[in-house]
């Protein structure tokens, strides 16, 4: 059956260009095809540095820790499902999944970070790895920093979209729509920031706290604001997530979405290589 | 006009239910290999054949986030070849880095010198 017949978009061909491709996809590929050199020459800039370390560069074995990167690394395994689910939902037209999943994404994108943001600050003020003091410094924190730095990109790109999925359809009978998508946009990254925060000030509490229960009340007493934060942040996303009418997204920019789950699984194939070429390949 | 109501029994419906399970099926898949690969590098095997399984299940799992994941697979051939040209460039640049830097003749100044006194104090 024709997609003239079914009335269905065909998400892998576009008639009005050349190639057949859209031509978002086509510069999306072209970029990530880039950046695979980008990230060639920052993973063999550490593969080379590890095969010769200089006189005094600490182990890296002894500085890693496997749990903590596996976790990481699962999580952001679950992301690009969440995302291929996102870029799925939306090429259906079904604008509640496609949030749902979008929101996960975010979700799981900020807990990525949030384990890189501990590992580095054990990394820097435990094992006293820093940028400037070894190679292996050097190297180590420049390629999964710029990994980081993508990941980051990612989780503000999903937000956007997030945000843009409530944009109303009919922009002059709804004036404030831009104003009220800025507070959108101010209120979940205000969540994401504050809830990174808060958890990884929480797993702080509790490895410094002789029990879990005084370890929770420093932390309740030390962060109680960010708290209240947290709550007002939260509570300005759920309010601002009920569209009064129609909004201008549908199957239509399911194109803009799987620009953004390109780069986004993009990111996860990155970190695929990461993970065995700097981490697993140094416990053998 | 309103919009045509898409019928549940469609084709096109069925393709989509199954690309939702298939999406699935490869997430559990590399969440499976991820485990492995994390079992693999204590297993008491010489270091050639635990890098060799290493690099073959990251590679398995480049793939399928590629091919399933990145629509490669339903995609026109020409974004394979684009995504290609560059994996190729950067896989080959780092191949090339690795053995030019990993012959002895590149070995550093401050390897030599560790290689010299220890040769002279033996």
């Amino acid at each position: 059956m024709s997609n003239a017949a079914t009335g269905a978009i065909d998400h892998h061909f576009d008639p009005t260009t050349s190639t057949g491709i859209p031509n978002k996809k086509l510069l999306m590929w072209m970029f990530l095809a880039s950046d695979c050199m980008f990230f060639g020459c920052l993973i063999s800039t550490h593969l080379i540095y590890r095969l010769h370390p200089p006189p005094g560069t600490p182990s890296a074995k002894s500085v890693f820790s496997i749990e903590l990167t596996s976790f990481s690394t699962f999580i952001l395994l679950m992301s690009s499902l969440m995302m291929a689910l996102a870029v799925n939902s939306i090429q259906k037209g079904n604008l509640k999944t496609l949030r749902s999943s979008l929101l996960t994404t975010i979700l799981f994108g900020s807990i990525f970070l949030g384990c890189q943001v501990f590992e580095f600050n054990n990394f820097v003020f435990e094992k006293h790895l820093t940028i400037t003091n070894s190679i292996l410094g050097t190297t180590f924190f420049t390629l999964t920093g710029t990994h980081g730095c993508h990941v980051a990109v990612g989780v503000f790109w999903l937000t956007l979209m997030y945000v843009r999925s409530f944009q109303p359809k009919d922009t002059t009978a709804d004036r404030s729509w831009f104003v009220r998508n800025l507070v959108h946009i101010v209120a979940c990254l205000g969540t994401i920031l504050l809830g990174m925060m808060l958890v990884l000030k929480l797993v702080r509490s509790l490895q410094g706290a002789p029990s879990f229960g005084a370890g929770v009340g420093l932390w309740l007493k030390d962060y109680w604001i960010a708290l209240i934060g947290i709550a007002v942040t939260g509570t300005l996303m759920r309010i601002l997530a009920r569209p009064s009418g129609a909004v201008a997204f549908d199957e239509h920019n399911a194109i803009d979405v799987e620009m953004m789950g390109l780069y986004w699984h993009f990111v996860d194939i990155v970190w695929i290589v990461i993970f065995t070429a700097v981490y697993l390949l140094e416990y053998i | 006009m309103s919009e045509p109501t898409p019928v549940l029994t469609s084709p096109g419906h069925a393709a989509e239910e199954s690309k939702f399970q298939l999406f699935v099926q490869v997430a559990m898949i590399l969440a499976v290999i991820t485990g492995i690969e994390i079992i693999t590098v204590y297993l008491p095997f010489s270091y050639a054949v635990l890098f060799t399984v290493l690099v073959a299940f990251s590679a398995v799992k480049f793939l399928l986030v590629i091919f399933i994941f990145m629509h490669l697979r339903w995609d026109r051939p020409l974004c394979t070849i684009i995504f290609f040209i560059g994996l190729v460039l950067g896989g080959g640049t780092m191949w090339a880095l690795l053995t030019l830097f990993g012959a002895d003749a590149s070995k550093p100044l401050t390897a030599m010198a560790e290689v010299a006194r220890t040769v002279l104090a033996g």
